[in-house]
């Protein structure tokens, strides 16, 4: 192998990806519905808006268009961080994501494209089940994972602008230079030639977890950022030993002993999982915020497209799990817009800007609503 | 090859900001993490009819205050929408906006003859 495609190729321990991608879109799923759900009342009003990209600029989003693509990319993500990913999904929620922000200015939080390219590699990322990533014995499993060395020079190619663009207006600048060199570094530690670099790599975690915690950001940024280092510059020993932990209660109850053939609980499984899928949207109907409704039913159809054949042509309980997954983030999308000030500050920032524009009648139903949820 | 197209892309797309005709437009360049300070600005705009009549548009009353803001700051995109769409009202001739700013941006008007695309800037003063 030619040095270059060592670099892309060589082998990464499996925990990494498993842990990053998890780690990602269980954070994404919290990360929209508490930091974006808020601001949506904004969308929609005077008819006005400037997209992203010009192809977008004649279209208008409402209100609920937002919140709807909102609790769709936020249940799609958690319930496939809380069960193994499928790629449909992942493009799903990709698409979702990109389409949230990228529909107006309104949302021009510098993160939320960083996020959309993290999850397009993740769309590349193998669909890791505990088992395949954790293996029972001591040993970590390891395997050629390009996606996810494409996803720390994504990392490392935006601290590299950080850097370059502070040097350019007279900035300090090293610690984004070494943050940009410590990712690009980080993807070879898990190679067995390079015993080293496996000892060295643990210590870089410094550069991006000082950088996170010194420089203002905006957001979640540092949380998902310093999440990240610790994945992805952490020993193997330690990360396998932490995600055989993390998923030893998942390994127990999903991972089942594979069975061939279709027995007589695949017609039960079949239809408790339609059933399922009928009624985790229904949880969001007492959430009461605009388009969360539509936007959970979509989950829905995107989790049956998900499964396909797999919903009727496997015996085994996968279908189910896929299914309580769902119930995980419609469940989770519920108590953590009730727990919160999310749904109290959609309301009373729609009531401020109505009030000041003089549009009485929405101020006034906005209010109400506020009062209703007030903390 | 797929690849390297989507670590060139990463890598020419910064740079597009050096070819951009809005300073304030820091979208996709990592120039900053956190969103830079706006200039406080007084925004107000008019328009004038085909009739010759000459009428004030208060700004805050038909957008919402972000847009407002990035009228404020002279987002150059966010404007002429601004503009276009007041055009859509009938017998409009022409609209203007004005910014009024502290600091260096100084005050700055932006015109749009209805039916053109891209409003006509002129800075007025400077206070550099």
């Amino acid at each position: 192998m030619k040095p270059l495609e060592r670099y892309w190729f060589g082998d990464v321990a499996l925990a990494r990806p498993y842990l990053v991608l998890r780690f990602v879109l269980g954070l994404l799923a919290f990360d929209t519905w508490l930091n974006m759900m808020p601001h949506g009342s904004k969308y929609g009003v005077g008819a006005f808006n400037v997209a992203h990209f010009p192809w977008f600029d004649t279209f208008v989003p409402s209100s609920a268009f937002y919140l709807g693509v909102l609790a769709f990319t936020g249940v799609l993500a958690l319930s496939q961080a809380l069960y193994r990913p499928h790629r449909i999904a992942i493009v799903l929620i990709a698409a979702g994501y990109t389409l949230g922000w990228s529909c107006s200015l309104l949302d021009s939080v510098p993160y939320h494209y960083l996020l959309s390219l993290y999850l397009l590699c993740f769309v590349f990322f193998p669909m890791l089940s505990a088992r395949a990533a954790f293996s029972r014995s001591d040993r970590a499993p390891r395997g050629s994972v390009a996606a996810y060395v494409l996803f720390c020079v994504t990392t490392a190619i935006m601290y590299f602008y950080v850097a370059a663009w502070s040097a350019a207006e007279g900035q300090s600048y090293w610690l984004p230079m070494a943050c940009c060199v410590a990712y690009l570094i980080a993807s070879m530690q898990d190679r067995a030639e390079l015993p080293a670099l496996r000892m060295a790599a643990p210590l870089l975690a410094a550069a991006p977890v000082a950088f996170h915690l010194l420089a203002p950001q905006q957001g979640w940024l540092p949380i998902y950022m310093i999440g990240i280092a610790l994945v992805v510059f952490a020993p193997t020993q330690w990360l396998h030993s932490f995600g055989r932990t993390l998923t030893r209660p998942a390994r127990r109850l999903v991972e089942e002993r594979s069975e061939g053939g279709i027995d007589e609980r695949a017609s039960q499984v079949f239809y408790l999982s339609l059933l399922g899928l009928v009624v985790a949207p229904m949880v969001s109907m007492f959430v009461d915020m605009p388009g969360v409704k539509t936007g959970c039913t979509l989950t829905a159809i995107a989790m049956l497209f998900v499964m396909g054949r797999q919903l009727y042509f496997t015996p085994r309980w996968r279908p189910l799990w896929r299914v309580a997954s769902l119930f995980g983030g419609c469940l989770a999308l519920w108590i953590t817009v009730t727990a919160s000030n999310a749904r109290f500050d959609y309301y009373h920032e729609g009531a401020v800007d109505a009030d000041r524009r003089g549009d009485h009648d929405a101020a006034m139903m906005f209010r109400e609503k506020a009062d209703r949820y007030a903390p | 090859m797929l690849i390297a197209a989507f670590v060139a892309l990463q890598f020419l797309i910064p740079l597009t900001y050096l070819t951009r005709e809005d300073a304030a437009d820091e979208r996709f360049t990592w120039r900053s993490l956190d969103p830079p300070a706006a200039p406080s600005c007084e925004t107000s705009a008019s328009l004038e009819r085909f009739d010759g009549q000459s009428e004030a548009i208060s700004v805050e009353k038909l957008i919402h205050q972000d847009w407002v803001d990035y009228v404020g700051q002279g987002r150059r995109a966010v404007v002429d929408a601004f503009l276009r769409k007041q055009c859509e009202a009938e017998g409009v001739m022409q609209v203007e906006l004005v910014n009024r700013c502290d600091g260096e941006r100084g005050t700055r008007a932006y015109n749009l003859r209805c039916g053109g695309e891209r409003a006509h800037e002129t800075v007025r003063t400077a206070t550099r």
